[in-house]
């Protein structure tokens, strides 16, 4: 770039301003230590849910069981995930010269805890008074239900880091994230040993998911 | 009677401060960076230390960046940030440039 001012080729000074914001935004992203964080927040889980959930299963071989694992281990988890990718992400970003732009998608993951939360007491409150449903659900609450759960909010939240990054690849990414959580897409894997063999598949997919993005953003920066 | 004033061309307001293209890159940068270094100023406008210096005083004397010295650990450390009297100055120059470019467009047409 030379010093010269070219009052006469304002499409020039344009685009080239256009480039410079866009290497700029390039240069602060980190997306893979937040995916590399969650995914690790992801498989930790497994043991939590799995000797966490009680299960009281009748003669009949029908069962009732509550996943109170996911409701210790997510929120204080997801606290602690968020802190840590938004102080890396800063660190790493400012290791490049320039400020992340982290802390709204920290605040708005910390703020969709509390969005679980409130959907896991609404359900306690409601079932305190209610017998459990006979039939299965509509898809639409199931959908919902797997939005809130800790899986669908660390999508969400995703979705705003994309945004606020103006990130591409993460949003596609992201999207087919949500795609294999809320659908779910568990590639033919299940799994009826137990009650707590039931979500192991899901599990161990959606953190893989996070897991092969981390290490495609990482791939992808080296580049 | 009222004279009908014809609008200005997009040229008689442009800020020879900022419409010149390192200090608008400066902008730029430090806009989309919120807070930017030193050296990665340099190394993205290509520029001399001494040569970045003299720009980035220009911006500060005007008031459009606020420069920070500091240290990290044992290594000195500039960092540049816009001020709010930057941020609209920087608004301003791309919505210049932008209806210059419309201008131009609309008399080739």
């Amino acid at each position: 770039m030379t010093t010269d001012a070219v009052p006469g080729d304002p499409r020039r000074l344009l685009s080239e301003v256009h480039d410079l914001a866009h290497r700029v935004r390039r240069d602060q992203r980190v997306t893979w230590v937040a995916l590399l964080v969650l995914a690790v927040v992801t498989f930790a889980a497994i043991p939590f849910d799995w000797f966490g959930m009680q299960v009281d299963c009748a003669p009949t071989g029908e069962c009732e069981f509550s996943r109170d694992g996911v409701l210790y281990y997510w929120p204080p988890a997801l606290l602690v995930a968020y802190a840590a990718i938004a102080y890396v992400y800063r660190r790493i970003a400012r290791s490049r010269g320039v400020d992340a732009r982290v802390l709204p998608y920290a605040i708005t993951g910390a703020a969709l805890i509390l969005v679980f939360l409130a959907a896991w007491i609404a359900v306690r409150v409601y079932l305190a008074d209610n017998p459990p449903p006979t039939e299965p659900l509509p898809y639409g609450w199931l959908v919902l239900d797997r939005l809130v759960a800790p899986w669908g909010i660390i999508g969400v939240a995703l979705l705003v880091l994309a945004r606020l990054e103006r990130n591409t690849g993460l949003l596609l990414f992201t999207l087919g994230y949500l795609a294999v959580v809320l659908v779910p897409i568990d590639f033919g894997w299940q799994a009826h040993q137990s009650v707590q063999a039931e979500f192991l598949p899901q599990q161990v997919i959606n953190g893989l998911v996070l897991l092969l993005g981390a290490a495609g953003f990482a791939l992808a920066r080296r580049r | 009677m009222t004279a009908e004033t014809e609008p200005s061309h997009p040229v008689t307001g442009l800020d020879d401060v900022v419409h010149q293209r390192v200090r608008l890159g400066i902008l730029t940068i430090a806009h989309e960076a919120r807070r930017v270094e030193f050296g990665y100023l340099r190394g993205q406008l290509q520029l001399t230390a001494g040569n970045l210096s003299q720009h980035l005083g220009v911006l500060e004397t005007a008031g459009l960046i606020d420069v920070e010295k500091g240290y990290e650990g044992k290594r000195g450390r500039t960092w540049i940030t816009l001020t709010a009297a930057g941020r609209t100055a920087l608004a301003e120059e791309i919505a210049r440039l932008k209806l210059l470019i419309a201008r131009v467009e609309t008399t080739d047409g």
